[in-house]
């Protein structure tokens, strides 16, 4: 990849940089249209919100939950993207934390990117994450009397599906 | 910082109130697939509303997560079986990515054209279905599903199943085009053309559609900017967005086709940008198969992903869908993401369903081509 492909994603991530130099750890660009920021959980809004406000990030694609049971951590993933600003259009920013796993608990986005709403509650669900200040987070996609763990975490396992 | 006003979809007024009634729609099989929806109702008209959705929640995920990356293609295109080409190429692109498998030009070319036809046929069950029948237009649902069979046809022909074609694999499409298949298919889009001039006449110059869809469930820009709403539904409140044009994939950057857009934002324009997207399937594909390059189809790719998360993304009939894949050096994922286009349209129906008559709820829910599957995986 040449170096003026990836100009433009150098520049988000400089601008992200020398406006957080304390809540973001680490950023490269992966390859063209890429972005993965490893950030600071309590900075989470000011970062969303500098996003939107100044880089034209005005939605997000979705938010994954990865549970990692070795390292004690449940990875949180925002994908954010941009429909106004044309110059970064084709870019996604991938917003990545890591919670500890007894207590995930992370500050809800849906304040600065609504788009962000029935994806909190999916991996509320799914993994367990506790959205604070989401204004509706409850239980989506399972049954009304399913009772149990999260079902996407690792430890829920389904012997019947073959190993894993 | 600038305070939002009161969303809603999030800050609906949930204590009933004495003259409202609370009224579940479904869990019924509206013509998508299963899904409620439950709305309060003052008279006739819809006070708010409350999707709930997940009754046909497969878990598709954590099945993923068990099987390794070839059995995951057919698993992983069953939640959108009317567009299984653009599922299955969305979980192609990263674990290529991954594996660093470049895909020779002809497959590129071939996967492109099979997802064009893949496009027009679920357009067609669109219109046949999601418009034609919930606005009451029978003739429409006839006509459309006919002519979606044809393209079934040539899809048999081509991959060997009618709708659940499995056809990409990591390195490229699994067959190459058949004998006499792109004689058959130019005949069947010169017919196909001249039934889009009959559509245009029947259905969206038809009085009674423009009665009931002009001006009902309108999605300003600046609110399908901020609820991130993709697809025609984007589209057609006037946002020029189409993955095959901002980060082209397959052979769309050899290829000349616009982007139709509209400015109303309301249920027609919905209905339009499907039908105007069809004309351009079909001159996409016109100039896929005069271009096509010969040569090899498919490269071999191994059957294990290297350590790593990779994203890539497709633009599918119902908008944009971006699959993470993590791998961890097996022949199994470690985590699959799906974000595709009826979830994350979702967000609309209690957005646009409220302060609308009962009636046009249908509509509303029909302009917006929700596929409750794709979006409950």
């Amino acid at each position: 990849m040449s170096q003026d492909s990836i100009s433009r994603e150098k520049n988000t991530i400089e601008q992200l940089k020398a406006q957080f130099p304390d809540a973001i750890k680490d950023a490269e660009v992966e390859r063209p249209h890429r972005i993965t920021v490893k950030f600071e959980k309590d900075h989470l809004l000011d970062i969303a919100r500098f996003m939107r406000d100044q880089l034209g990030f005005d939605h997000v694609k979705g938010v994954a939950g990865v549970d990692f049971p070795t390292q004690k951590k449940i990875e949180v993933l925002y994908f954010a993207g941009s429909y106004s600003k044309a110059e970064v259009k084709d870019v996604i920013v991938i917003l990545k934390t890591g919670l500890p796993r007894d207590n995930p608990t992370i500050a809800s986005v849906v304040s600065v990117w609504e788009s962000a709403h029935y994806h909190e509650r999916e991996t509320f669900e799914m993994f367990g994450v506790k959205f604070e200040g989401h204004p509706d987070l409850r239980k989506l996609l399972t049954l009304e009397n399913w009772e149990g763990p999260p079902p996407m975490l690792k430890d829920i396992k389904f012997p019947e599906m073959g190993q894993r | 910082m600038t305070t939002n006003p009161p969303s809603p979809i999030t800050s609906s007024n949930r204590t009933p109130q004495s003259s409202t009634l609370d009224v579940a729609v479904g869990p019924q099989h509206p013509g998508s697939g299963h899904c409620r929806i439950l709305i309060r109702v003052d008279g006739d008209y819809i006070v708010s509303c409350d999707p709930d959705i997940g009754y046909v929640h497969r878990g598709c995920e954590k099945i993923a997560e068990y099987r390794n990356y070839v059995s995951n293609i057919p698993h992983l295109e069953r939640p959108c079986i009317p567009d299984a080409i653009h599922m299955n190429w969305g979980y192609v692109l990263p674990i290529e990515e991954l594996q660093g498998v470049e895909v020779p030009p002809r497959g590129k070319y071939i996967s492109t054209i099979a997802a064009e036809m893949n496009r027009i046929m679920s357009h067609l069950y669109g219109l046949a279905i999601m418009q034609g029948v919930f606005s009451g237009h029978t003739t429409i649902f006839m006509w459309g599903f006919g002519d979606r069979d044809l393209f079934m046809e040539l899809a048999e022909m081509l991959t060997g199943a009618r709708m659940t074609y499995s056809f990409l694999a990591p390195g490229g499409p699994r067959r190459d085009l058949p004998f006499g298949f792109e004689d058959r298919l130019t005949k069947l889009l010169d017919y196909f053309e001249k039934r889009l001039v009959e559509y245009d006449r029947m259905f969206f110059r038809n009085p009674t559609v423009i009665a009931r869809a002009k001006g009902v469930g309108v999605l300003k820009r600046e609110d399908a900017m901020k609820l991130g709403v993709v697809g025609p539904v984007l589209r057609a409140s006037g946002v020029d967005y189409d993955v095959r044009k901002v980060e082209p994939y397959g052979a769309y950057s050899d290829l000349d086709f616009e982007i139709p857009t509209f400015d109303e934002g309301d249920s027609y324009s919905r209905f339009i940008v499907r039908f105007e997207e069809m004309k351009q399937s079909v001159g996409i594909i016109r100039q896929a198969l005069k271009k096509i390059p010969q040569g090899p189809i498919a490269r071999k790719a191994p059957l294990v992903a290297p350590e790593g998360e990779a994203t890539g993304r497709v633009e599918s009939s119902r908008g944009e869908i971006a699959y993470m894949v993590m791998g961890d050096n097996s022949d199994k994922p470690y985590r699959v993401k799906i974000m595709n286009g009826s979830f994350r349209n979702l967000i609309a129906l209690p957005f646009l369903i409220r302060n609308v008559h009962v009636a046009d709820m249908p509509i509303i829910y029909g302009s917006l081509d929700y596929w409750p599957v794709e979006a409950d995986r």
